[in-house]
């Protein structure tokens, strides 16, 4: 049997039907809003993650691919720490794992035998839940997935993710957040190649987001919340 | 940074507690697959894992109520553990821990997204790695309960999540509900006609709503229950432990209600009346 085309994986990881767990977050957005940020600031900060928090998240899951890809799992250890010092708010971190352990469950029945998803599986075992990006990384890994579109895909994720829950959160017509998805997707495209291109974790991103972080924290001690974070 | 410096020191009460220590139990092959799996490759197999049960129905009939009824009555004598998914606030799991049936730890409240439909049955993950980690954490666990956000008649639990479930009504929501029927109603392990207490200031016949509903179920099980009426409470702990022992002996296989309640589509003949129960009831093609 042949195995499906790069691009159906690709437009499969990004489907929000997905059932890997991602419904239930907002990817910062909730935390956001509640933390003050106007609804009317949503599209610039859309463009603000998709030129930051996302491309850390990118870097990541573009590193994790390489170690993989020369079956050194060893690396794998030096990529989660990478990524955790780039994601310093422990809620977010527990958020992501969270997401990884759904990801890693599909992962695992999608693509069992591939030694890329077999490496995070073993891992995880061995040292706890790997995050979301660590994992999609593997899945780049395991499917071939070409970094530039791995780091697309993180970008769409995390801004589709985000644009899904406002409407859940604020009267707006759909269509709407739809354009400024895409506008993000656009504003994140000249920084495509250069997070493509990284090969150590030294070289992820560490554009990181100081407010995301705090909002988060704060979301994380609400009783009030529609999402994970 | 070594992770450890900035570990989870404000992490909710609902978190995962500290995530680089934390085991990784889903990660293990085999070790979380859901009830599902294990009703189908397992069938006949005892097992060890805790027994999930899912509590689904509108909003108000009493789930919550329920399942601090159900802890109440077996609290003693088995090992629990409670997931809420509440739709805004986590209401249902700081009702739970303030009714003092179970220690406040061993109840987690699961966002959902705003859809709590989907939480139970499209994509049931969150609620999957809750259940294994309060079985982990607690473990060895005998029950887990996991109330569904209140939500319409369609929303059944999917047995990739549980492996049995209750469908609550209650008489105050009218006597004919339990006729107009659905997949919870129809096809739960369980349905309890709730509230019964209230019945006669509701114009409501419980033994014709008991009737009808029967009806509906094809003799499945149904309990007429008030926290206020001990034979009924009894009446539900017993069927609990029943499903609990076939659980456990291997028997148990858990049985999915479907997404959707049985239809009917028109043809030359008149048309019929189908369910999706049946394995390969998608097969045909038709809009629904
Ligand atoms: N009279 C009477 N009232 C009951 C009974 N069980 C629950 N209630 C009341 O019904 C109301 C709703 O009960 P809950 O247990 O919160 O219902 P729920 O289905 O969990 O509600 P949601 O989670 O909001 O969907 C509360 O006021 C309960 O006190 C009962 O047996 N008799
Ligand atoms: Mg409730």
């Amino acid at each position: 049997m042949t195995s499906a085309h790069v691009l159906s994986v690709a437009m499969l990881l990004a489907d929000a039907r997905l059932p890997s767990g991602g419904h239930a977050h907002s990817a910062s957005l909730e935390p956001a809003l509640l933390g003050g940020m106007p609804v009317a600031a949503v599209p610039a900060w859309l463009v603000g993650r998709a030129t930051t928090a996302s491309l850390v998240e990118a870097g990541t899951a573009v590193v994790t691919a390489r170690v993989l890809a020369m079956a050194d799992d060893s690396g794998l250890a030096g990529v989660v720490g990478a990524w955790a010092a780039r994601t310093p708010a422990p809620a977010l971190r527990d958020a992501a794992r969270l997401l990884g352990r759904g990801y890693l469950r599909l992962a695992r029945a999608l693509w069992p035998e591939m030694p890329a998803v077999r490496a995070v599986v073993a891992h995880a075992a061995a040292h706890g839940p790997l995050p979301r990006a660590v994992v999609l990384g593997a899945v780049a890994a395991a499917t071939g997935l070409p970094p530039a579109d791995t780091v697309r895909l993180t970008v769409y994720d995390d801004a589709q993710t985000a644009a899904a829950a406002l409407l859940k959160l604020e009267p707006l017509d759909p269509v709407a957040p739809a354009r400024w998805v895409l506008d993000a997707c656009a504003a994140a495209e000249p920084h495509v190649p250069r997070v493509a291109a990284c090969i150590t974790p030294e070289e992820i991103p560490a554009s990181g987001s100081p407010q995301t972080e705090g909002w988060a924290q704060a979301h994380a001690l609400l009783s009030q919340r529609l999402f994970r974070a | 940074m070594p992770e450890s410096l900035v570990s989870a020191s404000a992490t909710a009460p609902t978190t995962v507690p500290g995530a680089p220590s934390e085991p990784a139990t889903d990660a293990r092959p085999g070790s979380s697959a859901g009830p599902l799996a294990t009703s189908s490759a397992d069938a006949a197999r005892p097992t060890s894992r805790a027994l999930r049960l899912g509590v689904a129905g509108p909003v108000g009939v009493g789930k919550s109520s329920l399942i601090a009824t159900i802890c109440r009555a077996l609290g003693a004598e088995l090992r629990l553990g409670v997931i809420t998914n509440d739709i805004y606030t986590d209401e249902d799991a700081r009702f739970l821990r303030s009714a003092g049936v179970l220690e406040p730890e061993r109840i987690r409240a699961v966002e959902t997204g705003a859809c709590p439909h989907t939480a139970i049955r499209d994509d049931v993950t969150a609620n999957l790695l809750a259940a294994e980690d309060l079985e982990r954490d607690f473990a060895p666990l005998d029950l887990v309960i996991i109330e569904s956000g209140g939500d319409n008649l369609t929303a059944t639990f999917s047995p990739a999540l549980v492996d049995a479930q209750i469908f609550v009504l209650d008489v105050a929501g009218g006597g004919d509900v339990a006729r107009k029927g659905g997949p919870g109603i129809g096809r739960a392990d369980l349905l309890v006609v709730n509230k019964t207490d209230l019945a006669p200031y509701v114009g409501v016949d419980v033994a014709r709503m008991v009737a009808d509903a029967s009806a509906a179920r094809e003799n499945r099980a149904v309990v007429a229950l008030s926290r206020t009426d001990d034979a009924s409470v009894a009446e539900l702990r017993s069927w609990v432990l029943d499903v609990l022992g076939s659980f456990r002996s291997g028997a148990h296989v858990a049985q999915d209600p479907g997404p959707m309640a049985p239809h009917f589509h028109a043809d030359e003949d008149g048309g019929y009346v189908h369910s999706h129960d049946e394995p390969g009831a998608h097969d045909h093609d038709h809009a629904h």
